[in-house]
């Protein structure tokens, strides 16, 4: 048992863990050359052991085969050693040195602490419906002057229960609290994307990294009933029964990525030869698996799912589909819209494979929705380089009685109801915009640590500094 | 009192280096007015400048160079290049201003190697359809599989391509038989939407800035703008030789334009100064002779020298300060926005940074802070006069990367980050080079440079973590991920580790001064790696100046610093130095 606290009391552990992560993090960079961001964030940072592909450290012409791997620790399992080590440490080092009222009023002031850090983190007194109005200095400014107000208290309550130690404490303290929030992100944001043409009126997200499976029954136009199947169900060779439909769904194939739709006539005989004998736009079109895409920017994979639909009764084929992410509007910025419909038993669907889809609704249950009013895009004269895009929007939630016009732009997000709307794209001929939305509860967590720890840090620093002059004298 | 003489000299000394030639050259009334032509405002890549910045940008962009030499012995400055080139001369075309280096692109092209490498437009010329062939074979390649062939071809097509945009924005199209005139109107709203120079500014009855030659066109709907036909009239009396023609139409010109718009004018003449006083290559100099002042005055230990040495390190501070100031001026950005200002303002605070230490540490250690504030400052301002290489330095921002803010926040406390970092390893790598070929490293000077060492480690992991942390919350802000483990982002993240790893190591007792030396060497890889080599991967959005010997000249560096790391491992009998303190 012994050894065990030892282990975790050693510095010698701290400096082979940043050891280790510096690693990992070298190698999660030069991943990125070959694969997207989120397929080397699972592989190597979110999960407790990491598996380094060999090839990536080498020039790419050398052809170093693709299943060399190595086992590693991951950026979980060394994040948590990390801290447990970080908390051995101080709770055997860094003892509290305060007795009497002077341990009383440092407790009240830690206490006091963590309620503003609290207060900060779920922003307490600010707008509910919060946006950049005039100058966006002013905000980042407020919001670190928030973390430093915190960083404060904190600074308070640890100089009078650790005296000289309360830079070091607070510092790793803000480190440890920066790990919490990127642990928590890391499993609890969710990021979506919204596409509206001006004018539209829209109610929903669209999921970045989740996909369904959509038959929306339209057999009676005035009451349509979507049955989703989300994408971790459609495992390759499982049949589906959904509840409430005539007819079983056979997967046949789950594609990572997939290649934007070609005439069949367009594709090599050998190609075509091998290809399905697909219903509905399959029968037309060539849509395959193909390599995940690569880099953190731009491009971003189309997962497609080949299934064939059979009759729950009889057990006869209805046909088979290939439906791609390619065929759904909001992720081709609205240049086509090709639903596949289907009819089974005199009931009609429509059918995607889109991004999960999410409606708006604000913590009071109440559901919202944004109407884009108008979209502007910037050039700098007499080039193509973009200088500014903004987005006019209303946001109307009847429920809660928020009807307002606000405006969106680089940079400049909107807060409301837990989520963030921010400006990132645009359709064909600026008809539209695409905004990306996050919500992430612990968003304020950065800025707090961030000022924790330079707090914590400057004081030490001071402190050592001073000491060194006083050594010279 | 002869210290206060040699003292004064050197000031003197310093003051002639940065004054020279920042007065504008006289001309005689009886010459062409080039200065007066290059004042004329002028708007390209977004950007209001003097005629003389966009000159010397393309000549330096074409041919690595601020001015050329003719084939009769002539120097030309930029500015009159260009005016040579706009005028419609035929000599322009003569000049050799296209810097060729691949042999390569050379024989494919057929021509000969030459001393300087460069070649004139017309001996490009009868190559022309072969260089848009190969160009278009490489541009039809994915970026990544371009070799180095395909990445200088398509160099020089640009280069080509950007001479001769240029060219056909200034011509007259007055010349131009009327029936061809339709013709010619959709080639200029082709060439439009390229990135080609504003030359005519907005005044009475135009609001946009517009090429010379499309404010020339007239045509059945369309009549010829009056004040573009006088700076049409200047150029064509610059071609025929009329110096009072030139004169008159330039000044008319000017001072139409002066008086319908005097903004355009605005910071015009600063802009000028700015170029001839030149402060960065002037400093850069001045750093290497203050670096060799200091080596020779530490290691003979002569106070003298190292009294110069910190007069002329604090005289060429103030021009560099100077000129980080001005470009802030005139671009209205914070200092740092790409590569070069990057290198520029490490430079600085690397200077800073030496120049704090000399002053901390003036009593036992003197010197060593000027020598490492000079070669780190002489070295970032050589990696920046290559960096501006590739046009104007001072460009307008993309549109998510326009935040004024951050980019005073983050980036200048990342660029801190890094300085402190490259200060520490530069301290660890004369540690171990003095320790080892010198006997100058004694006990004390020993415990003092681990002292400077450790300091500077303490202020690199506060600026490092704040900056990277800055920079997360800019992309929270902006696309809200905090982090999202972009390669710019993970290699500021690694330096901060690698601060921390210092750090604990030193608390943890695992090492004392070498290895402290030793791993602040390796300090100088993971911070060279962060600032340059994330580059070459090509990802992400930081992923702005790819250049191809970059990367060959990193893996020089890293090489370096990993034989000094090698070095440092010598036991230590073998150090001249002596057996020191471990």
């Amino acid at each position: 048992m012994n050894k065990v606290i030892d282990f975790f009391l050693s510095l010698k552990l701290t400096v082979v863990l940043l050891a280790l992560g510096m690693v990992l993090v070298f190698a999660g960079t030069l991943a990125q050359v070959d694969r997207d961001i989120w397929t080397v964030m699972e592989q190597y940072f979110r999960c407790y052991i990491a598996y380094i592909d060999l090839y990536i450290f080498f020039p790419r012409n050398w052809n170093i085969p693709h299943d060399l791997r190595i086992p590693f620790p991951g950026g979980f399992l060394i994040g948590c050693l990390l801290s447990l080590n970080l908390i051995a440490v101080h709770s055997s080092t860094f003892k509290v040195l305060a007795r009497g009222r002077r341990l009383t009023a440092g407790l009240l002031a830690l206490i006091l602490g963590v309620i503003v850090v609290a207060g900060v983190m779920f922003g307490w007194g600010t707008a509910p419906v919060a946006i950049t109005e005039d100058d966006a200095f002013w905000r980042v400014f407020f919001r670190l002057g928030r973390g430093t107000l915190a960083a404060g208290v904190l600074f308070f309550a640890c100089h009078l229960l650790y005296r000289q130690r309360a830079g070091m404490v607070m510092l790793h303290g803000g480190i440890l609290f920066l790990l919490i929030g990127e642990f928590v992100t890391a499993h609890f944001a969710v990021e979506s994307s919204m596409t509206l043409e001006e004018g539209e009126t829209v109610s929903y997200v669209d999921r970045t990294r989740e996909f369904e499976l959509a038959f929306t029954e339209t057999t009676d136009p005035a009451r349509q009933v979507v049955t989703a199947i989300p994408h971790r169900m459609l495992k390759n060779g499982d049949v589906l029964h959904p509840a409430g439909q005539p007819f079983d769904i056979k997967v046949h194939r789950y594609m990572l990525n997939s290649n934007s739709p070609v005439p069949l006539d367009n594709v090599p005989a050998a190609n075509r030869d091998r290809y399905p004998a697909y219903e509905g736009y399959g029968s037309r079109l060539y849509i395959a698996a193909k390599r995940s895409v690569s880099g953190t920017m731009g491009e971003r994979n189309a997962p497609a799912v080949d299934v064939e639909l059979i009759d729950r009764e009889s057990g006869a084929s209805l046909g088979r589909y290939i439906l791609t992410t390619w065929f759904y509007p909001n992720f081709v910025k609205r240049a086509w819209d090709m639903p596949t419909h289907i009819g089974v038993g005199g009931r009609s669907y429509e059918v995607y494979f889109r991004p999960k889809r999410e409606y708006l609704k604000s913590p009071s249950g109440s559901a919202y929705a944004i109407t884009l009013l108008d979209f502007r895009h910037e050039r700098y004269e007499g080039t193509q380089m973009p200088r500014d895009f903004s987005s006019e929007i209303r946001l109307v939630n009847q429920g809660d009685e928020v009807d307002r016009e606000l405006r969106i732009w680089m940079n400049n997000p909107l807060r409301y109801a837990r989520r963030t709307f921010y400006q990132s794209g645009y359709l064909p001929d600026d008809s539209g915009t695409v905004l990306q939305v996050v919500r992430n509860d612990v968003w304020m967590i950065p800025y707090l640590s961030c000022m924790i720890v330079f707090v914590g840090m400057t004081a030490q620093f001071i402190l050592t500094f001073r000491h060194y002059l006083r050594r010279d004298n | 009192m002869l210290r206060t003489i040699i003292r004064l000299l050197t000031l003197f000394f310093a003051a002639f280096i940065f004054l020279i030639g920042i007065a504008p050259p006289k001309q005689a009334p009886d010459t062409f007015q080039t200065q007066a032509f290059a004042r004329l405002p002028l708007k390209y890549e977004g950007r209001r400048k003097p005629v003389d910045t966009f000159a010397r940008n393309l000549l330096t962009v074409l041919s690595g160079r601020q001015s050329i030499r003719t084939d009769d012995g002539r120097s030309l400055s930029a500015v009159e290049w260009l005016l040579d080139g706009i005028s419609g001369k035929h000599e322009a075309l003569d000049y050799k201003v296209f810097r060729i280096e691949n042999l390569d692109v050379l024989s494919s092209l057929g021509l000969e190697e030459r001393k300087r490498f460069r070649y004139s437009y017309m001996e490009l010329a009868p190559r022309m359809e072969e260089l848009d062939q190969l160009a278009r074979t490489a541009f039809a390649k994915e970026n990544r599989a371009r070799d180095l062939y395909d990445r200088q071809i398509i160099r020089l097509s640009n280069k080509v391509f950007l001479f001769e945009s240029t060219l056909a924005s200034f011509e007259d199209p007055s010349v131009i038989p009327l029936e061809q005139r339709l013709a010619t109107a959709q080639r200029y709203m082709q060439l439009e939407r390229n990135s080609i120079p504003l030359a005519v500014a907005p005044h009475t009855g135009q609001e946009r800035w517009r090429p010379l030659m499309s404010s020339l066109l007239s045509g059945p709907m369309t009549s010829a703008d009056p004040l573009a036909m006088k700076y049409a009239a200047f150029l064509q009396a610059y071609r025929v030789g009329d110096v009072d023609g030139f004169n008159r139409s330039l000044m008319e010109y000017g001072s139409q334009l002066n008086e319908e718009n005097p903004a355009a004018f605005h910071k015009i003449g600063f802009e000028l100064f700015f170029n001839r006083l030149d402060a960065f290559v002037r400093a850069k100099w001045m750093y290497l002779l203050v670096f060799l002042l200091s080596c020779f005055g530490w290691l003979l230990r002569k106070d003298g020298l190292l009294d110069v040495a910190g007069i002329l390190m604090a005289a060429s501070f103030i021009p560099h300060t100077f000129g980080i100031v001005a470009r802030c001026f005139l671009s209205g950005y914070p200092p740092i926005t790409n590569l070069y200002s990057s290198a520029i303002f490490i430079g600085w605070a690397a200077v800073a940074c030496g120049i704090i230490l000399e002053i901390g540490f003036r009593d036992r250690t003197r010197g060593v802070g000027n020598l490492i504030g000079s070669i780190a400052g002489f070295l970032t301002l050589l990696i920046a006069q290559y960096l501006a290489g590739d046009g104007d330095t001072m460009e307008q921002m993309r549109a998510v990367l326009d935040t004024r803010f951050w980019l005073a926040t983050h980036v200048i406390t990342v660029a801190m980050g890094y300085v402190a970092t490259f200060v520490v390893g530069g301290m660890g790598l004369f540690y171990i080079l003095a320790g080892l070929f010198t006997r100058r490293l004694d006990a004390a000077t020993e415990d003092d440079m681990y002292r400077m060492m450790y300091g500077t480690t303490c202020f690199a992991l506060l600026f490092s973590f704040v900056g990277t942390v800055l920079g997360g919350l800019w992309a929270d802000d902006s696309w809200g991920r905090f982090w999202g483990w972009d390669p710019k982002e993970n290699g500021a993240l690694l330096i901060v580790m690698w601060n921390a790893i210092l750090l604990h190591a030193r608390y943890g007792r695992m090492i004392r001064h070498r290895g402290f030396a030793v791993m602040a060497v390796f300090g100088n890889i993971v911070t060279a790696w962060s600032w340059f080599g994330v580059n070459q991967l090509s990802v992400g959005l930081h992923s702005y100046g790819f250049t191809d010997s970059a990367g060959f000249w990193l893996m020089v560096f890293v090489l370096s610093q990993l034989v000094v790391c090698g070095l440092g491992f010598i036991p230590s009998p073998y150090w001249k130095s002596g057996a020191g303190v471990e």
